[in-house]
């Protein structure tokens, strides 16, 4: 499994896959030095939980998008020169879909790192009150990855299945829009849609006075029903996109 | 000398279409085995058979004695090096860079990147991009990346597919050296007759799904047997000369179409049509073509 997974970075040479991550914090970051400008002290108060509020929701239209850009520049290389009728002769087909799911988590896993250091740095930077809450930040860590992740394989088995990426492209655009809507909804409805995760298995609620019009956020437990829905969810991908994938003829 | 490839009424179904039917191929070891056949007639379907790129709907296949299924599937094809229609390629990556990818998984030391690339003469193509290489270099890196691993049999579907005269001729020679100097056993499909004529030592002859012929090439055209066409102002009167002398003819357009016969025996034929004031204004050998066999067999007009 190593060699199939050092070969798939080693294929993805040149197709600037770390381009497209690098690209979504900057863009975070850039947001993130905006929405705090002019922060005063109540905000500053709430400043942790303001980013754990605010990243989700950031991640539900955003995240989708780079799942399916990365999943695309991962799948797309094998059909461009149809080298998978090559590939399946050197290697069995369940080992290159794991080995190439395993190489996109590493660049979404990279995402979620990185932004975790963005939240840090913006902490430090604006001098939110209390210390680094390590707890809540670990949390986002384990449920942003897992919700990545699970959308990460839903646009791999896509991209490998259907040659036009236009396919996975058109889920995953869908897929964040509906995402971003359904935070909108009860929560309940959330959990019928992958991409509501980022929602679902938020730490931080808003609560908005609409005669003071002041924003207050406070935390609530994580939602581990959500996240047991969620692993169930990625398990049946899982097996059923991989079962296609290997049964797919050449 | 044994079989290398055998397979036993290998079948595969598409929707309601039977593509490849009971067919019982035997490829033998160090051996040029032309596949031949015309477009869709179930070449590549077979071929990635063997190579389990594509699932039998019933038979059975053995490669190197072994059956070929999911769990022997890749431990065989360590000593199987493939190149199925066109050439497999990541456009982005030079040459080394493709046959690097290919020699990992296979497992194959780094070194022999180089050696490949010699054999098909691209080593000085090595670090361009395969996405600038031209269709005669990308079908060359094909066939370097099935030479990886030196492997006993090669499966080669079309290489020459889309190549230009001179490209060709160049692949043509590079299958024929490879049992030579390699020892390796090349199983390898065309539409074209006269390519198969000059490349292989054994054929097999594939219409519609099915095994019309199997055997030597010079098995194939023993079966060009000679005929003598002797032209006459009167066939019809011509011909019932012969049928009184118990030689058996058959008139096709303006001649008379005999069997072989010894110069002596037809002298005196020709004599006998004389004696009946039957005018003979042509005599000529006739050879049925390889391109005649090969559409008796198939009922398809040959690409040449």
């Amino acid at each position: 499994m190593m060699k199939a997974l050092a070969m798939e970075f080693y294929k993805t040479r040149r197709r600037r896959v770390w381009a497209i991550v690098a690209a979504l914090i900057f863009v975070q970051l850039l947001w993130g030095i905006w929405a705090a400008r002019n922060m005063d002290t109540r905000d500053l108060q709430q400043g942790w939980m303001f980013c754990l509020y605010q990243f989700p929701a950031l991640n539900s239209i955003m995240m989708p998008v780079i799942a399916a850009v990365v999943a695309s520049r991962l799948s797309d290389v094998e059909h461009k020169g149809q080298a998978l009728k090559l590939l399946e002769t050197v290697v069995s087909p369940g080992r290159l879909f794991g080995a190439k799911f395993l190489c996109g988590t590493l660049y979404m896993l990279a995402v979620v790192v990185l932004q975790l250091l963005v939240i840090v740095f913006m902490g430090y930077a604006k001098g939110f009150e209390g210390g680094v809450p390590f707890d809540k930040l670990l949390y986002y860590l384990l449920f942003t990855t897992a919700v990545n992740l699970t959308i990460l394989l839903l646009q791999q088995v896509l991209s490998l299945l259907f040659v036009n990426q236009m396919v996975s492209f058109s889920v995953g655009l869908i897929g964040g829009l509906a995402g971003l809507f359904s935070m909108f909804l009860p929560q309940d409805l959330g959990r019928f849609l992958l991409w509501g995760y980022y929602g679902v298995l938020m730490l931080v609620r808003m609560d908005w006075d609409r005669d003071t019009r002041i924003v207050d956020y406070y935390y609530v437990p994580a939602d581990w029903t959500g996240f047991i829905i969620l692993a169930v969810m990625f398990c049946t991908i899982y097996m059923i996109g991989r079962t296609l994938f290997v049964r797919k003829e050449m | 000398m044994s079989d290398i490839i055998t397979t036993s009424g290998l079948c595969k179904q598409y929707g309601k279409v039977l593509r490849v039917k009971d067919l019982d191929l035997s490829v033998p070891e160090g051996v040029v085995y032309g596949f031949l056949g015309p477009n869709g007639a179930g070449k590549s379907t077979t071929m990635k058979m063997i190579l389990g790129l594509v699932k039998p709907t019933a038979g059975t296949i053995d490669v190197f004695g072994r059956r070929v299924n999911s769990r022997s599937r890749l431990a065989i094809l360590k000593e199987v090096g493939s190149l199925i229609e066109s050439p497999s390629y990541y456009g982005h990556l030079t040459g080394g860079e493709n046959l690097k990818i290919i020699s990992t998984l296979k497992g194959v030391p780094e070194k022999d990147i180089d050696r490949v690339l010699q054999i098909v003469r691209l080593e000085n193509q090595k670090g361009k991009k395969v996405g600038h290489y031209s269709m005669g270099m990308k079908q060359r890196l094909g066939l370097a990346c099935a030479l990886l691993g030196d492997p006993k049999l090669l499966i080669l579907d079309e290489p020459t597919n889309g190549l230009d005269p001179s490209g060709i001729q160049e692949m043509r020679e590079l299958i024929c050296l490879l049992p030579q100097q390699y020892g390796m056993t090349v199983m390898v499909s065309s539409h074209l007759l006269s390519e198969i004529d000059q490349l292989a030592t054994n054929v097999g002859i594939i219409s519609k799904g099915e095994l019309v012929f199997q055997d030597s090439l010079p098995t194939l055209h023993e079966k060009s047997g000679r005929s003598i066409a002797v032209r006459t102002l009167n066939n019809e009167a011509a011909a019932k000369v012969f049928g009184e002398q118990e030689i058996s003819c058959r008139i096709e357009k303006d001649c008379l179409l005999l069997p072989e016969l010894a110069d002596k025996e037809l002298a005196g034929y020709i004599s006998l049509l004389f004696e009946r004031h039957i005018g003979v204004v042509r005599i000529e050998e006739r050879r049925k073509s390889l391109e005649d066999i090969f559409l008796e067999l198939t009922g398809t007009a040959v690409s040449l």
